[in-house]
C-alpha cells in the first residue's frame, strides 16, 4: 500500500530526482514546450522538491523526541494566532529551526502550511506555501549559529523572509492567473499585493520580537534538559 | 447511499488532480467551460447554495481579472475603444475571459477536493509519501484541539489571578503572549512525555504494522483506471496542439479534427465522472427502495 516503504526505492528517488528528473523537466520545457505549460511545470517541480525533502526525512534517524517536538511546534504555530490577520507561522518556524535543526525547521514550515489551510482552505497554492515556508525554516536552521548569537540578525531574517515569502507567492499568482511568467505582469501582481507584503514583513518582525525571548529560552531549555 | 466521497481517497485525489491539471493545461474555451460547469454543478449538488462567501470569491476574483486584463494588456489587433490613450482590444478581452473561467474552474475543483478530503483522508494520502510524516501530521492535528482546550484553561486561570486584562490592545497582546508562553512550556513537556512513552512501547524499533480505514474495491480501481485513460486521451490531444487557441494577434481556433473531438469528449466524461457516479448511486437507491 505504501509506495515509498521500500528503502531502495526511496534512495533511488533521492538520487534520480535532483540529478535526472528535475533537470530533464526543465530542459524539455525550455526547449520544446509553449509558455502555457509554466503553471503545470512549476506545480510538478514544487511537488517533486517536496517529495525529495520528505523522502529524505523518512530515511534519516531524527529521533522520536525531535519528531514529536516538530508536531508540537506545528500545532502551536497554528494555534498561536493572537491577532487577527497575522500569522505567527514564519516566526515559530524560524525559532524551531534555530533550536531543533534545519530538517525540523523545514517540516514545521511545510506542515504548518497544510494544517493552517485546513482552516483557511486548501488549494493549488498549498504546495507553494509548503515549499516557501519549508525553505525559510531550512535556511534558518543552516544559519542557526549566527541567528542565535545576534537578535538584530534574527529580526532582519524575519523581515526578509516575510518579503521573500510574499514575492514567492506572487510568482504563483502570476503563473496561475496568466499561465505564463512575464516580468511586467509579475510587477503588477507584486504592486497589487504590496500592502499585504508590508503587513506580512511587519507581522513577522512583530511576532519574532514577541516570541524570540520566551520561545527561544524554552526551546533552549528543552534542548539542554533532554540533550537533543 | 454511497457518494463520490466514499471512494478510496487515493483514487478520488488522482481523479480531481487530473481534472484540475488538464484545466490549467488547455487553452480551449469549450473545455474550460465544461470544466467550470461540471465543477460548479457538483459543488452545488453536494453543498447547496450554503457557502455564499466562497462562490463570491471563486467567481468574483476571476471576473475582476477578466475585466482588468484588457486594461493592462495591449496585445491584439481589433481595437474596441480607447481609454486613457490605451487601446482596449477584443482579443485581450477574450483572453481575460478565458483565463478567468480557467481560474474559477481550478478554484472550484480544489474546493471540491478539500470538501471531500477530511484530515483522516489526508493522513491516509500522506502515508503514500512517508509514514513518519503522516504520523507527525496526525499528531499535530490532534494537538490543535488539545491546545485550544488548554489555552482556554490557562486564560481562565490567568483571569482568576488578575493577570489578564483586555483594557486595550497592548495589554491584550501582552496577555496573549503570556498565555502562549505558558501553553508552550506545557506543550513541550507534554510532547517529551509522549515521546518517552512511545519509546518505552517500542516505537521506531522495528517494522510497524499498520491499519487503514480505506480499502481498495473494484469501484476504486475502475475510477482510477477510467480517469487515467480519459486523462491520457486529453493529454495526447493537447500535446498535439489540437486544443490550443491563439489569442494574439487575432483569436485563432485550431481546426476541429478527430483529435479535438477526442480530447473534448474525454474531458467531458472525466469531469462528469463524479456526477455520473452519484447519479448512478441515487438511481440504484430509488430502484431498490421502490421494490421493497
Amino acid at each position: 500500500m505504501i509506495v515509498l516503504k521500500s528503502a531502495r526505492l526511496r534512495s533511488l528517488l533521492r538520487t534520480a530526482l535532483p540529478f535526472l528528473i528535475m533537470p530533464a523537466i526543465i530542459l524539455v520545457t525550455a526547449l520544446g514546450w509553449r509558455a502555457e505549460h509554466y503553471a503545470l511545470v512549476s506545480f510538478v517541480m514544487v511537488l517533486l522538491a517536496l517529495l525529495l525533502f520528505l523522502s529524505g526525512f523518512e530515511k534519516r534517524e531524527i529521533g522520536t523526541r525531535r519528531m514529536i517536538l516538530v508536531s508540537v511546534m506545528t500545532a502551536l504555530s497554528v494555534v498561536g494566532r493572537l491577532l487577527p490577520l497575522l500569522k505567527p507561522i514564519t516566526a515559530l518556524t524560524v525559532l524551531s529551526a534555530m533550536y531543533l535543526g534545519s530538517e525540523a525547521g523545514f517540516l514545521v514550515g511545510a506542515l504548518s502550511a497544510v494544517l493552517s489551510n485546513f482552516v483557511m482552505g486548501q488549494g493549488p497554492w498549498t504546495p507553494f506555501q509548503m515549499f516557501a515556508w519549508g525553505i525559510i525554516g531550512f535556511l534558518a536552521g543552516l544559519l542557526a549559529k549566527p541567528l542565535r548569537r545576534s537578535r538584530l540578525l534574527l529580526f532582519c531574517y524575519g523581515a526578509v523572509s516575510g518579503l521573500t515569502y510574499s514575492l514567492l507567492l506572487d510568482v504563483w499568482t502570476v503563473v496561475w492567473t496568466y499561465g505564463e511568467f512575464t516580468l511586467r505582469e509579475y510587477a503588477a501582481a507584486a504592486m497589487t499585493a504590496l500592502p499585504y507584503t508590508v503587513l506580512y514583513a511587519i507581522s513577522n518582525l512583530l511576532f519574532l520580537m514577541l516570541f524570540a525571548k520566551p520561545v527561544g529560552d524554552k526551546l533552549h531549555r528543552i534542548e539542554v534538559k533532554y540533550g537533543l | 447511499m454511497r457518494s463520490f466521497a466514499d471512494m478510496n481517497p487515493a483514487a478520488v485525489t488522482v481523479h480531481l488532480l487530473l481534472t484540475a491539471c488538464i484545466t490549467i493545461f488547455c487553452m480551449e474555451p469549450l473545455l474550460l467551460g465544461i470544466s467550470l460547469l461540471c465543477a460548479v454543478t457538483f459543488y452545488l449538488v453536494k453543498n447547496g447554495g450554503a457557502n455564499r462567501g466562497f462562490h463570491l470569491f471563486a467567481l468574483g476574483v476571476p471576473a475582476l481579472f477578466a475585466l482588468l486584463n484588457p486594461l493592462w494588456n495591449q496585445h491584439g489587433t481589433t481595437v474596441l475603444f480607447v481609454l486613457n490613450d490605451r487601446a482596449v482590444t477584443a482579443e485581450a478581452l477574450c483572453y481575460g475571459a478565458v483565463t478567468g473561467i480557467r481560474l474559477a474552474a481550478v478554484l472550484y475543483w480544489f474546493r471540491i477536493f478539500s470538501e471531500l478530503t477530511d484530515s483522516e483522508k489526508l493522513f491516509y494520502l500522506f502515508r503514500f509519501l512517508s509514514p513518519r510524516i503522516a504520523m507527525v501530521l496526525s499528531m499535530a492535528i490532534r494537538n490543535l484541539t488539545l491546545y485550544r482546550e488548554q489555552m482556554k484553561k490557562i486564560r481562565q486561570s490567568q483571569k482568576a489571578l488578575g493577570l489578564y486584562r483586555e483594557a486595550h490592545l497592548i495589554d491584550d497582546i501582552r496577555g496573549g503572549v503570556r498565555i502562549f508562553s505558558v501553553l508552550l512550556t506545557w506543550a513541550l513537556e507534554n510532547g517529551i512525555i509522549t515521546a518517552n512513552s512511545m519509546t518505552a512501547r517500542g516505537y521506531g524499533t522495528g517494522r510497524r504494522s499498520s491499519y487503514t480505514t480505506f480499502r481498495w474495491h473494484m469501484r476504486d480501481a475502475v475510477l482510477l483506471g477510467v480517469s487515467l485513460v480519459l486523462a491520457a486521451v486529453c493529454i495526447r490531444s493537447a500535446a498535439a496542439g489540437a486544443m490550443h487557441w491563439e489569442f494574439y494577434p487575432v483569436c485563432d481556433a485550431p481546426p476541429h479534427g478527430l483529435l479535438w473531438f477526442a480530447g473534448v469528449g474525454a474531458y467531458l466524461l472525466l469531469s462528469l465522472l463524479p456526477l455520473i457516479y452519484e447519479g448512478k448511486e441515487a438511481l440504484t437507491w430509488h430502484r431498490l427502495r421502490s421494490r421493497i
